[in-house]
């Protein structure tokens, strides 16, 4: 089952155990440039809001009460990173595990298939939780991901176009199966150890500003934008320790910003600071440590162009501000490092 | 009442404090904004169990859940309280009827978010 609460998606599985829970949410995020280089994950910037699309289904199209789900606000070329908050279960010192799929306009963000309802193994198409704390965006090829960016659907940038050719879905798609409860007991049996530290700076929301309105509902869909160093990394668990067929999914629509309070009544988040700005403040970027193989990039995702590769053919400037940036300010953050445990840095 | 609330939260602060010293008698009374010689008392017993809003800032730092502290203090959140109050008689024949179902079903009766169909 899924619960919105606090602009979070909380999956629980009660029927698998009372410990299978697993919080994802959607983080507002600087938009990275989109040229030639990789950047290093940029900070959270406070979540996204989310609504139920049952709550304002005359204002919005009957399709998208016929998918269910929930729906977010994002302005045109704004950028996003799902964040998974996995539920710590204390007796056992370890997260409840969970394979997870995410697909944009039904295209995976992993290997670039058309949506499908069932986890494959050769090639993986999904992430594992806890090993994977975020994802930013689709994987192009081993350690780099194309970012998440908003783009109209319809335009012509989204992976789900490029892809398919077609203009139909949009939005953001999730399906979450946990693990077996026997495989979790065996696995991780009752123990004692210390928590172990993990933390990308997350800013808290922002207080929402003025937005334009217009009677008018345009879905959005992720397109590839800038490069950015992250891993998806391989599943270390057995396939079958799997719960194949008990699983919850969810759509995620996305709303362009400017109508979100033409439907819901309720101010939209401001616009986030350009990667230049916050850059040039000295705030920090990121860096994600962890030595587990990651899964290479799969062909239909790193034969994509990215938006700023295809507005230059279509001769339309919609990334303003995508100057090249310089971080120099990138904070390591690695896997199981211990509360207080001093960080080895480079020299 | 004010026992079974007190023994509740010491024993959360002492699996903290095994871990950290962040969780010693004093630090943590500090930073809910109490006396340390009065969160000896409540967990004790010895004194009433503390403001709601004292209560939700223990449930924070001890990283419990506020309602479950709340209930053990004998107190309901204002919040709830403020959607009972709304449809009183509705909710008072909602929750005895849920009184003696398992958890499982219990879970199921909160909002869903609606799959449908893609």
């Amino acid at each position: 089952m899924i619960e919105l609460k606090q602009n979070r998606l909380n999956f629980s599985f009660p029927e698998v155990s009372p410990d299978a829970r697993l919080t994802i949410e959607f983080q507002r995020t600087l938009r990275i440039p989109d040229d030639d280089q990789t950047y290093p994950l940029p900070p959270g910037l406070g979540k996204f809001p989310l609504e139920h699309v049952d709550d304002y289904a005359s204002r919005v199209p009957e399709r998208w009460v016929q998918r269910g789900g929930v729906m977010l606000p994002m302005y045109q070329a704004e950028a996003l990173w799902i964040n998974f908050n996995f539920h710590y279960v204390q007796d056992r010192e370890s997260p409840y595990p969970f394979a997870v799929k995410i697909s944009a306009g039904k295209i995976d963000a992993v290997t670039g298939e058309n949506w499908d309802e069932q986890l494959h193994r050769k090639p993986q198409d999904y992430v594992v939780i806890p090993r994977q704390p975020w994802l930013d965006g689709y994987c192009i090829r081993r350690g780099v991901i194309r970012q998440f960016v908003a783009m109209p659907l319809g335009a012509g940038y989204s992976a789900e176009e490029q892809i398919t050719g077609e203009a139909e879905h949009g939005g953001l798609q999730i399906k979450v199966f946990p693990m077996r409860r026997k495989a979790f007991e065996r696995r991780f049996p009752v123990v004692r150890k210390r928590r172990m530290m993990r933390s990308r700076r997350c800013f808290p929301e922002e207080a929402p500003l003025e937005a334009l309105f217009a009677r008018k509902v345009d879905s959005m869909a992720l397109a590839p934008g800038g490069q950015m160093s992250q891993e998806i990394y391989d599943d270390e668990f057995p396939f079958h320790e799997w719960c194949h067929k008990t699983s919850s999914r969810c759509f995620v629509h996305l709303v362009n910003t400017e109508v979100w309070r033409g439907i819901t009544g309720k101010k939209p988040p401001t616009k986030p600071p350009k990667a230049r700005d916050y850059t040039n403040a000295g705030l920090p970027w990121f860096d994600y440590y962890d030595e587990r193989p990651a899964v290479p990039g799969q062909e239909k995702l790193s034969n994509l162009q990215s938006v700023a590769e295809l507005a230059e053919e279509k001769r339309q400037n919609v990334l303003p501000e995508n100057d090249p940036v310089d971080p120099q300010n990138v904070v390591g953050l690695r896997k199981g490092m211990r509360l207080g445990q001093v960080r080895e840095g480079c020299f | 009442m004010a026992a079974e609330f007190g023994d509740y939260v010491r024993k959360c602060r002492e699996k903290k404090r095994a871990q950290s010293a962040d969780f010693s008698l004093r630090k943590l009374a500090q930073r809910v904004g109490i006396e340390p010689s009065y969160l000896s008392k409540v967990e004790r017993g010895q004194e009433s169990p503390p403001s709601e809003a004292t209560i939700s800032s223990l449930a924070k730092e001890l990283d419990e859940d506020p309602d479950v502290l709340l209930a053990l203090a004998g107190k309901v959140s204002s919040d709830l309280q403020k959607i009972i109050r709304k449809r009183p008689k509705l909710f008072a024949q909602l929750i005895r009827e849920m009184k003696n179902m398992p958890n499982h079903a219990v879970v199921r009766v909160v909002r869903e978010v609606r799959d449908g169909d893609w």
